[in-house]
């Protein structure tokens, strides 16, 4: 056995691996997937929502955080204008003319972090929820994640996120991306390892914000904010029945940005929090860190030995190239040496485990069909490896910053 | 520690783990038994080669020594047997290059080498002795090209293969790996003065090294 081929059977020993752990919670679980504890009480809680050139946005996101089913003298909703330059801040301070639940905060420009820190300090609630203000909540998604908070070892609960706009080919994608990520994030629940609390909508324990908050160096605050609760040794929780719906970029320039920050700001976590690998008496230390690291890792290394097969490939055909012009019809003779291996075996077992992994994520979305899966996991799922090489260029030119506006 | 963390619902990780380890086993062994199943039908298929070849050889003495039956009869059986250990060639190869767990076919591949000696040399025989214009094409290439070599080689053997399917009995195609150290081939090199891997002999009289194109070889084989 070569090193290459010791290499292919590792990466297909850690993908098999992870697709079964997610597999057998599923199949433990399948029938809890949408349980949620019902609130004995409902504590005060602070909507936090940070706005940077938000006009398109604003006044529906704030509309949805009011119209959600809660009692009404139990909730706040701050805006923090993080510098916009558009009419981010009339919109917000007429909207406050009619209710007197929102409140405003002004600042200068200094990043998402930064701006729910300040948010924080004037947040009154024994819970804080985060939203984004290009997210809509659904009118009962807090009543479904409130009861996690009476177990007194929940630090965060998040939501499933869901698209808003399914027109074109990348939002049509995104919105099974998005709907495979949340499942996979409720599987992991049941481990208590939730390792992001999304933008959209997160709900956050408030005394553990005010002890550490977000961290503005961090693109992806709402990451970063997951790991150092668990690091902390509270659990993170996600209620699969709290919606919230999201606007996806439409265009893959915006997509690549906004996947870019997301690497860059996993990259910037992981190694933040290398230390805790093995380190801790939850599964953060034993899991999270260590599945995210070699997720990232995996990518890396699967996108080198397909670019070595291709190339390799190309490099051979192209040195037949000079023997065109002596009357070689190279292009009678390409062809691809297929036969059944044990890598192949490997592989095929990988493939078809996958397909069941998003089969089933998929299973109660509206867009299910077989061809569908397929082009997510042959053509949508390998575009994941283009913001990843770019955002480890970045990191590289120490290029860290927010990337989506 | 550990177990303290990993008890409850995280039993998870190991049974995932256990089944993930009998599931690699499983396609370990299918695969395996794929690349013994290949590597079984070379040495099986090398057994009845040698049988067909010593077959072939006593026709030869036959034909040589008392001078009965029909020449023909003997050339046919050359060529065919020329044709199935080409064949069988291409087959050992691919099995080589998609082979990943069971040893390379180094000394299956030097008994083919040998034999197909044997056969360039019972053709060169049948050759004079029956007077019928078949032309040998010995194609001479290297085991261990480097990646150019490697591109070069593929070419020259595409051609070879179009002129043998155009040309049929007229041709008997013996592509040999020239650097498998084999006293036999180096001393046939010697004696047609082939220095460079890929070269082409044809009819014993012409070397051309390196790439042709189809045209430029047919002129030797008029």
């Amino acid at each position: 056995m070569d090193w290459l081929t010791i290499i292919y059977f590792i990466m297909f020993f850690f993908g098999i691996y992870f697709l079964f752990i997610f597999l057998i919670i599923y199949s433990k679980y399948r029938k809890q997937l949408y349980d949620y504890p019902t609130p004995s009480r409902f504590p005060f809680v602070s909507f936090l929502i940070p706005a940077y050139n938000e006009e398109d946005s604003i006044e529906n996101a704030i509309n949805a955080i009011l119209k959600v089913s809660y009692p009404q003298n139990k909730k706040e909703v701050i805006v923090i204008n993080d510098g916009s330059k558009d009419n981010t801040r009339k919109i917000v301070e007429w909207l406050m003319r009619k209710n007197h639940q929102i409140r405003l905060i002004n600042k200068e420009n200094s990043g998402k972090a930064d701006s729910l820190n300040q948010g924080i300090k004037k947040a009154r609630g024994e819970l804080i929820a985060v939203t984004d203000a290009d997210s809509y909540p659904s009118r009962d998604a807090l009543k479904k994640m409130i009861g996690y908070f009476e177990d007194e070892n929940v630090g965060a609960v998040t939501s499933r996120v869901l698209v808003k706009n399914k027109k074109n080919f990348l939002e049509k994608f995104q919105g099974i991306d998005y709907a495979v990520i949340a499942w996979g994030r409720k599987i992991l629940d049941y481990v208590n390892s939730v390792y992001v609390t999304n933008g959209p909508l997160s709900l956050y324990r408030g005394k553990l914000l005010r002890q550490f908050g977000f961290d503005p160096k961090n693109v992806t605050e709402d990451i970063e904010v997951t790991w150092h609760i668990l690091s902390e040794g509270y659990k993170t929780r996600m209620s699969y029945s709290a919606e919230v719906y999201t606007s996806t970029p439409t265009k893959l320039k915006k997509w690549i940005n906004q996947r870019v920050r997301w690497n860059l700001g996993g990259l910037q976590t992981i190694y933040k929090y290398r230390r805790f690998v093995f380190r801790t008496n939850n599964l953060f230390g034993y899991f999270v860190v260590p599945y995210v690291s070699l997720a990232f890792f995996l990518a890396l290394v699967g996108f080198f030995l397909f670019s070595r097969f291709l190339l390799k490939k190309i490099y051979f055909y192209a040195l037949s190239v000079p023997l065109i012009f002596r009357g070689y019809n190279i292009f009678r003779y390409v062809s691809f040496n297929f036969g059944l291996t044990f890598l192949l075996v490997l592989g095929m077992i990988f493939f078809s485990l996958a397909l069941i992994y998003y089969k089933l994520a998929l299973k109660d979305y509206e867009n299910k069909k077989i061809i569908n899966i397929l082009i997510y996991a042959l053509i949508y799922r390998p575009l994941y490896i283009l913001p990843l090489l770019i955002s480890i260029y970045k990191l590289f030119r120490g290029d860290i910053r927010w990337y989506t506006k | 520690m550990v177990y303290k963390i990993m008890k409850g619902n995280t039993f998870i990780f190991f049974e995932a783990l256990l089944i993930t380890l009998v599931l690699l086993s499983v396609g370990f062994s299918i695969g395996l038994y794929f690349e013994s199943f290949r590597t079984s039908k070379v040495i099986q298929g090398y057994k009845n080669f040698e049988v067909e070849a010593l077959d072939l050889k006593l026709q030869n003495y036959y034909f040589q020594t008392l001078n009965k039956g029909n020449c023909m009869v003997a050339l046919e059986e050359n060529i065919n047997f020329a044709d199935r250990l080409y064949d069988e060639g291409l087959i050992i190869q691919k099995y080589e290059d998609i082979n990943q767990i069971t040893e390379e076919l180094l000394l299956e591949k030097k008994r083919y080498v040998l034999l197909k000696t044997e056969l360039w040399l019972n053709s060169i025989i049948l050759k004079e002795r029956c007077k019928e214009p078949f032309h040998t094409v010995i194609y001479l290439y290297s085991n261990t090209p480097g990646q150019a070599k490697e591109a070069e080689q593929e070419a020259i053997s595409n051609v070879l293969k179009d002129i043998k399917e155009k040309k049929g009995n007229q041709v008997i195609l013996i592509p040999i790996a020239g650097d498998m150290e084999l006293r036999a081939i180096d001393l046939q090199m010697k004696i047609y003065n082939i220095t460079y891997l890929p070269s082409i002999l044809i009819d014993e009289k012409y070397v051309l090294e390196g790439f042709h194109n189809t045209e430029e070889i047919e002129k030797y084989l008029k």
